[in-house]
Parts: C-alpha cells; sequence; structure tokens
C-alpha cells in the first residue's frame, strides 16, 4: 500500500502529461474524408474499449491470485478493478453510441461488439451488486473471485456466439490482425491515448485500491471498538 | 463411489420437492403463467406463432429456471444442514454433482411438461420435431443448470438473493440462448442450419461442466 502511495501521484502526472499530448495531436488530426470530424471520437472510443477489457483481466488475474494464495491484497486489488472496469465500458458505450448516430444512423445496432459490451457492463455491475450483498467478508470475497472467473470464461463464449449470430462493426482499428487499418496521421494520436488511457486505468485503480484498503481498515477498527463495548458496557 | 454420493444426494433433493416443497409444480405454474402473459403481450396468429415460439421456449424455460434454482439450496439453509453436507465425508464435487442431478432432474421434467403444452397454446403443429426441440432444450439444459447451480451456490446468504442471481445469470446465458433459439428455429423450419448452433451449445455445456464442480469446491472451502 506504501509503494502503491507514492506510486499513485506519478501515474497521475504521466497520464495528465499523455492526455494533454495526445488531445494536442487529436486537435492536429486530419479529418477523414468520409467520416468528418466525428472520426475524432475514437481517440477516446477505441482506448476506453481496450481498458474496459484490460481491467477485466486484471480483476481475473487478481482474482485467481487470491483463490490460490487467500492474500487478501489480492482481494482489495480484484475488488478494485471492477468500478474502473465499469467505467470504461460506461464510457466506451457511450461514445460509441455517439458515433453510431451520424455514422450508422442509428444510436445502437445489436451488433456483436456492441451486444457484448453491454454484457460486460451488467457483469460489472452484477460484480459490484455480489459484493456489497454478502456481509461475511471472506464468503463475498471467494463468491465475487470465483464470479470473476465464471465472468472471464463467458465473455469470449458471448463475443464468439454474438459475431456468429450478427456483425455490422466495421474491423477492429488496433491490432485486428495484420497491419492497422488506418493512417499514420490518425495512428500516433490514438497510440498516444492508448498508453494515456492505461496510465488512467492504472491511476483510477490505485486510487480505488487504497480507498478500498482504507474502508476495509475502518471497518474492522470499528468491529474491534464494537466487541470491546460489548465486553465492557 | 462419487457418483453414488452423488446420486443419493439428488434422490433426496427430488423426492423430497415431491414430498413437500413443490418446486416443481410451482416452477410448471410459473410457466404456464409467463404463456398467458406472451399470449396477452404478442397475440401471435398461426404463421407469427411458429416465428415466436422458439424464443417463447428459451425466455419461458430461463425465467422458469430461476424459480427452482432460487430454492436449490433452500433445504440446507433452512436448518443449517449445508455444513453438515460439506462435512460429509465425500469430495466436494460429489454435492455439486448431486445439486446438480436434482435440478437437472426437475428442470427437465418441467419441459418436458412445457413443450407440448406451448404447442397447444400457441396453436403451432410441431408434434413431428417435439422430440428432437426436447433434446436441445435438454442438451442446452446440462450446461445452464450447471451454471446456475453454481451461481445459486454464490448467491447463498447475499441480500436480495434471487435479484442478484438473476442478475448475474441471464447475460451470462446470452450466448446459450441465442444458440438454442437459433437450433429450434432451425428445427420449425423457420431458421438457417442447425449444426453450428448445436455446436455453440455443446461448447457452453462443456466448459460449464468442466469448470463448475471445481468452482463449487473453491467457493465452499473454509
Amino acid at each position: 500500500m506504501k509503494r502503491l502511495a507514492k506510486l499513485q501521484p506519478l501515474l497521475g502526472w504521466a497520464t495528465l502529461l499523455l492526455l494533454v499530448a495526445g488531445g494536442w495531436l487529436i486537435a492536429n488530426a486530419p479529418m477523414d474524408f468520409q467520416q468528418g470530424n466525428s472520426v475524432r471520437i475514437i481517440y477516446l472510443h477505441v482506448p476506453s474499449a481496450k481498458m474496459s477489457l484490460l481491467m477485466y483481466l486484471a480483476a481475473t488475474a487478481c482474482s485467481v491470485m487470491y483463490l490460490w494464495k487467500k492474500n487478501e491484497s489480492m482481494d482489495i486489488l480484484a475488488e478494485a478493478a471492477v468500478p474502473v472496469g465499469a467505467l470504461f465500458t460506461a464510457v466506451t458505450l457511450a461514445s460509441g453510441s455517439i458515433w453510431g448516430k451520424p455514422m450508422w444512423g442509428t444510436w445502437w445496432a445489436w451488433d456483436a461488439r456492441l451486444t457484448s459490451m453491454l454484457v460486460l457492463l451488467i457483469l460489472y455491475v452484477g460484480l459490484m451488486a455480489l459484493r456489497s450483498a454478502i456481509d461475511n467478508p471472506v464468503k463475498s470475497a471467494q463468491a465475487t473471485a470465483v464470479m470473476v472467473l465464471i465472468g472471464a470464461v463467458d465473455l469470449p463464449i458471448i463475443h464468439f456466439s454474438v459475431q456468429w449470430w450478427r456483425t455490422l462493426h466495421q474491423p477492429a482499428s488496433l491490432g485486428g490482425g495484420g497491419t492497422p487499418r488506418i493512417e499514420g496521421a490518425l495512428l500516433t494520436p490514438l497510440l498516444v491515448m492508448a498508453v494515456a488511457f492505461i496510465g488512467l486505468g492504472g491511476y483510477l485503480w490505485a486510487l480505488r485500491t487504497r480507498t478500498v484498503a482504507a474502508q476495509r481498515q475502518l471497518d474492522a477498527l470499528e468491529h474491534a471498538e464494537e466487541d470491546h463495548d460489548d465486553a465492557h458496557p | 463411489m462419487i457418483l453414488h454420493a452423488a446420486y443419493r444426494i439428488a434422490w433426496k433433493d427430488v423426492v423430497g420437492d415431491f414430498r413437500r416443497r413443490s418446486t416443481l409444480s410451482s416452477m410448471l405454474f410459473f410457466a404456464i403463467a409467463a404463456l398467458v402473459v406472451f399470449q396477452a403481450a404478442f397475440e401471435p396468429d398461426r404463421k407469427e406463432a411458429v416465428k415466436l415460439l422458439p424464443g417463447l421456449i428459451w425466455v419461458t424455460v430461463l425465467f422458469t429456471s430461476l424459480v427452482g434454482l432460487g430454492r436449490v439450496f433452500q433445504a440446507e439453509e433452512e436448518d443449517g444442514a449445508f455444513e453438515g453436507l460439506l462435512l460429509a465425508p465425500i469430495p466436494r464435487e460429489a454435492v455439486f454433482l448431486g445439486k446438480w442431478w436434482g435440478n437437472l432432474s426437475l428442470t427437465a421434467l418441467v419441459e418436458l411438461m412445457l413443450l407440448p403444452v406451448m404447442l397447444v397454446l400457441f396453436n403451432v403443429d410441431a408434434w413431428a420435431v417435439l422430440p428432437a426441440m426436447f433434446g436441445v432444450l435438454l442438451l442446452g439444459t446440462l450446461g445452464f443448470t450447471a451454471l446456475g447451480v453454481l451461481l445459486a451456490a454464490l448467491t447463498q446468504g447475499a441480500r436480495g438473493r434471487e435479484t442478484l442471481l438473476a442478475l448475474l445469470l441471464l447475460p451470462l446465458a446470452v450466448p446459450l440462448l441465442i444458440a438454442g433459439v437459433q437450433a429450434t428455429a432451425a428445427l420449425l423450419g423457420t431458421g438457417g442450419e442447425i449444426a453450428p448452433w448445436v455446436r455453440l451449445i455443446l461448447i457452453f455445456d462443456v466448459v460449464y461442466l468442466s469448470l463448475a464442480p471445481w468452482a463449487f469446491g473453491w467457493l465452499v472451502e473454509e
């Protein structure tokens, strides 16, 4: 936790610098000849889509470690990753929707990746609800960790099944196999934004982790106080 | 040994249900109530009914199974008997298998009764493919009930458990719902090919049947 407290402001400042740099690059990036200015929303959309999955991966890794080693700090990290991932997922859905209106002529289409993203958001919300619905801290940690794993197994199945079902979405902009299908002038700001969002995710995760850890300490203290009062009225 | 222990647990659950708890009839009448609601909401004519039927079947089964899943561990919770079950000198996987088989039997029975009722109520003449439809439904139910029983164990002792169970289970069941509806539509002649969708159901089954028993073990670990 001490190291995290030192790391967090560093991450924060680095992210801020990268976001400013990214913003400047985006402002100077050329317009897409078909999509016009609305193409600029992908600089927000694509990095946050990557982060929404990355945060789930992080939560999965921490949950596996928790189930394996029973180390509480892993559980704290897993708990903290969930709302951050939910935030990125919501940003992804909202920005995609805003982009979809001028491009596809509709706010929403039941295409493969949109559907998977929506399911991911429900999954994140479900994880938060599960965490808060069980009072016993150990039970709650175990249940949430197992649920994260179930989700991690189900997400690829959801993705592929919906992909078979229907697809309208344009192919992936980054890392969609082979060379990126995007011009260099547009690519540089996208990569800068991707790195900035990784920093942002790390910063928020660290912040949330410290909050959760502090909250748990507080709960433990309050419990101790109550027990003490019960013992010596 | 494991299988025998699991069988005893399943038998206890099913017989206990017939004698006292009557989850079976609750599920069946919940399903029929859902059918009435669907009829009132969609008022399908004969042609529309054939097109709607696959979706209606799977949605009804999905929601009906929530009724059953909410009660999977009820007997154990009421008398604190869950600890007793875990203390039994059998592997945790056997406990899971037993609970799963019990729920699977009840759900399959409900489906078996529900399908002909649906064909009658919605006026769909598909009696020839009824066994195949039941087969597809049962195939999906294998994995779905395994996942459901696991989530029922997971939400044990949670506040607002039934809502939570639905919130967690429904999104995870999306692939199964897609595959099941498409496969059933193919059987009724309103869909495309059946093979890829049956394969998808099989993938779902294999994944959850191999994951769930172990996950149950981690869950009840002290």
